[in-house]
């Protein structure tokens, strides 16, 4: 944990943290743990400090810390983040409750099954790994600066959890997979008779109540709200067309 | 693409937006004519009558009855859609509010009908 | 390696969360409003589709009707009935613009534009609701 007078003094705060064991503590309950944060502390300092120093079975999934592998997803205040970048000063209260990613199956503790996220998410086409990663001469498509890259998505899973829709339906696609199912289709990745196949159903595009709180907690600017609307556009328009061909 | 099973395709988020930008319209005339046009608002059964004798105002009624009844039951169709159903389970409300919504529009249409032959008696 | 259990929030939980705007943003506060107008509309649909059933009892059944509906207390439910109709046809269209893909980076500006119209709106009906 930092622990540098720079980062301004020291405050104690108390994280109540969803503790789960299949058999062991089931049903689920909080547990308690006190720890000293700075401006710069995050949730995953203080989770990792508990582990080494207050309860080693604690357990949380965690990577990279800049935010950049999408593992620590986790709700926060009741608002999905990820611990690796949530700072535990800025969550607004001295108590800061702690929980698992909703809308995943929870396994223990706060360590959720990413099965059905990755389920809904590569079947849309969207490729995990960019080909160009591997290629330096690759040429980047023309216009790529004018919309968000869908590459910038991070798998955290924390567009599902945050959806409202998502939480009370397991068969809804979900912001992150029709998010990937408008890139293929823009990127030409997919034909629009494969991609509006996949979405164009009950559970698919139409599901969506344009709560958009999936772009506000996206952290890494997809912005899965926007292009779900987009999707749904380019649908309405092939709808339509069609309807008139017909008639 | 998705060696899921395949799933029924639907619009009716376009029918659910149709139906609302025409209540938009429909619903602020009901308003307006029925509250606000008539010192007092539309209240007494003579004025009911005298207003509904007028054929237009019929049809108008009528037109914003179906609609509205559409919307609502698309709706409340909408709302348990998000919740976990089988697709057996999601046949059987598709029928239900289908059910409802024709015994409300049948009743309207009814009773628009009932008062415009009155009106025209009187 | 142990079998995860299958251990879901409980739908209840969930369902919960349709109606709870608490820490959440401007969007999904439109998305439980929508939700609660609609709901209280069509409930109020089937209301008065029975109750304008007393116009078939003629004058004598239906002004009586009226009278009672005259007492500011169902004055007042005639407002909130106005403001259901103004928030749900306001963020209906504000839904449809941006359903389409429009306007979807500035939805929340869009939202509070709308609600702001919807109370001005609804002070000008409660005035002749209580007045006319």
């Amino acid at each position: 944990m930092t622990n540098n007078g720079f980062f301004g003094p020291k405050k104690t705060i108390t994280l109540k943290v969803l503790r789960y064991k299949p058999g062991a503590i089931d049903p689920p309950r909080y547990d308690t743990f006190r720890v000293e944060a700075n401006a710069v502390t995050t949730v995953l300092d203080a989770l990792e400090e508990i582990k080494a120093t207050q309860d080693s079975s604690l357990l949380y999934r965690h990577s990279c810390h800049p935010a950049s592998c999408g593992t620590c997803g986790m709700r926060v205040n009741g608002r999905e983040q990820l611990g690796c970048v949530a700072r535990l000063l800025e969550q607004g209260s001295d108590v800061v409750v702690v929980e698992p990613l909703a809308s995943a199956p929870l396994i223990a503790d706060l360590v959720v099954d990413m099965t059905p996220f990755a389920e809904r998410f590569a079947p849309a086409g969207m490729r995990l790994v960019r080909e160009s990663e591997f290629n330096p001469e690759a040429e980047t498509p023309v216009g790529v600066e004018t919309f968000t890259r869908y590459e910038d998505c991070i798998e955290c899973n924390i567009c599902l959890s945050a959806c409202p829709v998502a939480n009370t339906n397991p068969a809804f696609i979900g912001p992150a997979g029709l998010a990937a199912a408008y890139r293929a289709l823009v990127t030409g990745e997919r034909s629009p008779a494969e991609v509006f196949a996949y979405v164009d159903h009950d559970d698919g595009v139409w599901r969506c109540h344009s709560a958009m709180e999936c772009s506000a907690v996206c952290p890494s600017n997809v912005d899965p709200g926007h292009k779900i609307m987009a999707l749904r556009r380019e649908l309405v328009t092939y709808k339509v067309k069609r309807f008139f061909k017909r008639g | 693409m998705r060696s899921i099973e395949e799933k029924r395709r639907s619009g009716i988020w376009i029918w659910q937006a149709v139906t609302g930008v025409l209540l938009v319209i429909l619903l602020s005339l009901h308003m307006i004519v029925h509250h606000f046009v008539v010192e007092g608002g539309l209240r007494t059964y003579e004025q009911v009558l005298a207003y509904i004798g007028n054929p237009l105002v019929v049809v108008i009624e009528i037109v914003f009855l179906i609609v509205v009844t559409f919307h609502a039951m698309l709706g409340v169709r909408a709302i348990l859609f998000d919740l976990p159903l089988t697709e057996r389970q999601k046949t059987l409300v598709t029928r239900a509010l289908t059910a409802v919504g024709l015994v409300v529009g049948a009743w309207g249409i009814f009773l628009a009908l009932w008062l415009f032959r009155m009106a025209r008696m009187a | 390696m142990a079998v995860p259990i299958q251990h879901k929030s409980p739908a209840a939980r969930a369902v919960q969360a349709w109606f709870n705007p608490l820490k959440r943003s401007a969007g999904f506060l439109a998305f439980v409003l929508m939700r609660i107008t609609g709901i209280g509309l069509v409930v109020y649909l089937l209301i008065h589709m029975v109750v304008i059933g007393n116009l078939l009892r003629g004058p004598a059944g239906w002004d009586s009707l009226i009278q009672t509906m005259k007492s500011p207390w169902v004055l007042a439910l005639d407002v909130v009935l106005i403001a259901g109709i103004l928030i749900h046809m306001l963020n209906g269209l504000r839904v449809t613009i941006i359903g389409l893909g429009f306007g979807t980076q500035s939805h929340k500006g869009i939202f509070w534009t709308l609600m702001a119209v919807a109370v001005l709106l609804l002070a000008y009906s409660a005035w002749l609701v209580f007045t006319k």
